[in-house]
């Protein structure tokens, strides 16, 4: 596995984790006192513990997934805003910025295995708080100083306790001499008679008794220093396990935060320090997998120090490569670069030193594809359309397709839908309107025509109200001419009121009949029937009378056919006066002046009627 | 030689006759008009005043002259007719034929001599009718 994917994992694990869990592998024989500076680490935090699973990062997507979720590593707030931090940044090359690089490589050329000795040891060591002078340092050269120092310090102890332990030792081959000589010492009472094997009995374990009371002080003494200089050894060992530990997790944790020069620096000294040639990492069972897993190898203060120098040349090639590509203007590939290269090297030299200028290239095309990610985000697609465009323009290199399918995709289907709300709104269908419209702003919310068919709807929405205001007037007023006059826009309006569409129905229907008989008056008076032509119109009249037009066809035909209507007029006027036998006479010298006069007829079957009832 | 007496007749005695001759037909025509017209003692209906205000006419017995025009209705009671008067003004008025003069063939185009009333409703009622 790679430097870059194994140090965005443990960032991840950094991340999910705020303290990454140290603990010695052998806890049941933990130190009396351990150091303070360690002892919050010493045990894994429990409460940002995961499911379990590591992040595991795809190169060829760029995607991380962990805790059951996936990101782009390219497409995260947090790495979007330290990158542009990053990128607005001025380069680090000011004579304090090249004062501490300098002195890095001094300290790490002073512990090179080749030149290092017991001076130059002593020599970088001293180094280390003027380094962490600087404020580039974050004061980490002072945590290796702290690391090593505690390193001899516990050294000293454990020196300390052979000596105690060979004091003990002393004693105790004085204590077993006094012992020895103590149960050699002569008998003060005179032996019994050898006859008398009863005195015999009684005077040996009288003796017995007498040499074990002698002997029972040296003998609690030597069990005395036995144990302690078991104790002593145990605390020696325990010491120097301690002091381990503390300076691997310092180790490890420089190494996530990515300040491999030093590693470099700790990893050497390390070495030097403790030479009794163990450089297994002693870590908790998280961190061991992370490292065995992304490594392939147990976890060793080597292992460290050859990925921090391969994260390093990693960095040096990131660059390298950064700047090949914007020769090129291949500015997505070359932002991508560099911000894969920025998150392992973000402290590296080789990316502080970089010009602000030539950050800033990169840091216009990132801003344009963040801004890209969130127009697509928000359904933007106009403002993707054009940002698109701009970063074609950019960058040689940008990948259209994505986006522009994105993009022509949601404005077609957004398009459709519409044409369709429009063709709703047209027809009055008011559920697929919404449905149309619902669906046209979901896909896209900014689409420009959006606005632009809400606006038309709205203004309808007005028109509408107002044609409805307008034709109940008209309906009350029983101006049914206007009504039809007007009535594409009538019936738009009413399209969605079935009580007034059903109103307007009738009166279109009215206004048909009546229409329909002054265009048959019109012909019939072309051919000078000018009774037959007022009938036509005097038939509808007595059903609307209240149409303008009509009255007036009506009054210009009932002159033309005067005669006619005049009698017609005499046999109605009889016909009330109840004087059938006129009446008839007069409808019937309308029948001889119209002999088609359907009201003549009326007239003449209405009086025939009331004369010879059937 | 004696003159012999003329023997032509004399112009005006020609015209004389020619008058008389004109007055005896005339008169002829006259007597035998007036012999022919069975209704001639009836006054003859004023179509203008019927039409104007039948109400005045009302119980009065009229003759008219005219031409059947049309059938309009007829059931057990009668039947009802339009005739055009002869008219100055070619009048249609409708009569009703009673029941008991159904034995009259009645037609279109049909001229008769009528005699009528009026009745209380302005209708005119035929008491006798003749082909004429």
């Amino acid at each position: 596995m790679s430097v870059p994917r194994f140090v965005v994992i443990a960032l991840l694990t950094i991340a999910a984790r705020p303290v990454f869990g140290q603990a010695p592998e052998t806890p049941s024989t933990a130190p009396t006192n351990p150091p303070s500076a360690t002892s919050s680490s010493a045990a894994p935090a429990p409460a940002a513990k995961s499911n379990g699973d590591l992040p595991m990062f795809d190169p060829h997507t760029e995607v991380l997934t962990w805790n059951g979720t996936s990101w782009n590593i390219n497409d995260n707030r947090l790495f979007n805003a330290r990158f542009e931090k990053y990128l607005n940044a001025p380069e680090e090359t000011t004579a304090a910025d090249k004062k501490y690089q300098k002195l890095l490589f001094t300290i790490l050329d002073k512990l090179a295995p080749s030149k290092v000795g017991p001076g130059s040891l002593d020599e970088a060591f001293r180094l280390l708080p003027q380094a962490s002078a600087f404020d580039n340092d974050a004061r980490l050269c002072d945590s290796i100083a702290d690391a090593v120092y505690s390193a001899w310090s516990a050294q000293n102890e454990r020196q300390r306790l052979e000596k105690a332990n060979d004091a003990l030792k002393t004693e105790q081959k004085a204590v077993e001499w006094n012992a020895g000589m103590a149960s050699q010492l002569p008998q003060i009472d005179a032996a019994p008679d050898a006859k008398n094997a009863a005195a015999q009995e009684t005077y040996k374990k009288n003796e017995d008794i007498k040499r074990e009371t002698r002997m029972q002080p040296y003998i609690t003494r030597l069990a005395e220093i036995k144990a302690l200089v078991l104790a002593n050894q145990a605390k020696k060992e325990l010491s120097a396990l301690q002091a381990k530990i503390e300076f691997q997790s310092l180790c490890a944790q420089l190494f996530l935060q990515r300040r491999y020069q030093h590693v470099l620096i700790a990893t050497r000294f390390y070495r030097n320090v403790f030479r009794d040639g163990d450089t297994t990492m002693r870590v908790g069972n998280d961190a061991k997998d992370l490292f065995a897993k992304t490594t392939g190898m147990p976890p060793t203060v080597g292992t460290l120090d050859s990925m921090a120098n391969e994260a390093i040349r990693d960095c040096r090639e990131s660059i390298q490569a950064y700047e090949f590509l914007l020769e090129k203007n291949e500015l997505e590939s070359a932002t991508k670069r560099l911000g894969e290269g920025f998150v392992i090297g973000e402290y590296m030299p080789e990316f502080r030193t970089l010009p602000r200028e030539k950050k800033r290239q990169a840091l216009k095309f990132s801003q344009t594809s963040y801004q890209l990610v969130s127009a697509l985000d928000v359904k933007d697609y106009a403002l993707a359309e054009k940002l698109v465009k701009d970063l074609e323009t950019m960058a040689h290199d940008f990948d259209s397709s994505k986006p522009m399918a994105a993009v022509q995709t949601a404005t077609t289907v957004a398009g459709m839908h519409l044409a369709k709300a429009k063709n709703a709104a047209a027809s009055g269908d008011r559920a697929t309107l919404e449905t149309e419209l619902k669906e046209a702003t979901a896909l896209w919310p900014r689409n420009p025509a959006l606005a632009e068919i809400s606006g038309i709807i709205f203004k309808q929405a007005d028109v509408q109200l107002e044609a409805l205001d307008l034709l109940d007037e008209l309906l009350g007023r029983k101006e049914y001419r206007r009504i039809y006059d007007d009535r594409v826009r009538f019936i738009a309006a009413a399209a969605l009121y079935p009580e007034r569409q059903k109103q307007l129905q009738e009166v279109l229907d009215a206004m048909q009949t009546i229409e329909g008989a002054l265009m048959r008056a019109e012909e019939i008076e072309k051919r000078g029937d000018y009774a037959g032509a007022w009938e036509n119109v005097e038939r509808v009249y007595q059903k609307y009378p209240n149409d303008n037009r009509l009255n007036q066809a009506r009054a210009n035909l009932t002159t033309e056919a005067s005669d006619f209507v005049k009698t017609l007029r005499t046999a109605e006027q009889l016909e009330k006066q109840n004087q059938p036998g006129s009446s008839l006479s007069w409808f019937l010298k309308a029948q001889s002046i119209y002999p088609g006069s359907e009201f003549a007829r009326a007239g003449i079957d209405r009086q025939a009627a009331l004369i010879l009832p059937d | 030689m004696p003159r012999r007496a003329s023997s032509k007749i004399h112009p005006g005695w020609i015209v004389v006759i020619i008058l008389l001759v004109g007055l005896a037909i005339s008169g002829g025509l006259f007597l035998f008009k007036n012999v022919q017209d069975p209704f001639r003692t009836t006054a003859i209906l004023d179509t203008q005043l019927y039409l104007e205000n039948a109400n005045s006419l009302r119980g009065n017995t009229y003759r008219v002259t005219g031409t059947i025009r049309n059938f309009i209705k007829g059931n057990r009671t009668g039947r009802l007719f339009s005739v055009e008067v002869d008219d100055k003004g070619r009048s249609v008025l409708p009569i009703l034929v009673p029941e008991s003069l159904n034995k009259v063939n009645i037609q279109k185009g049909q001229s008769f001599a009528i005699r009528l009333t009026v009745d209380e409703n302005g209708i005119l009622h035929v008491e006798e009718l003749r082909k004429v």
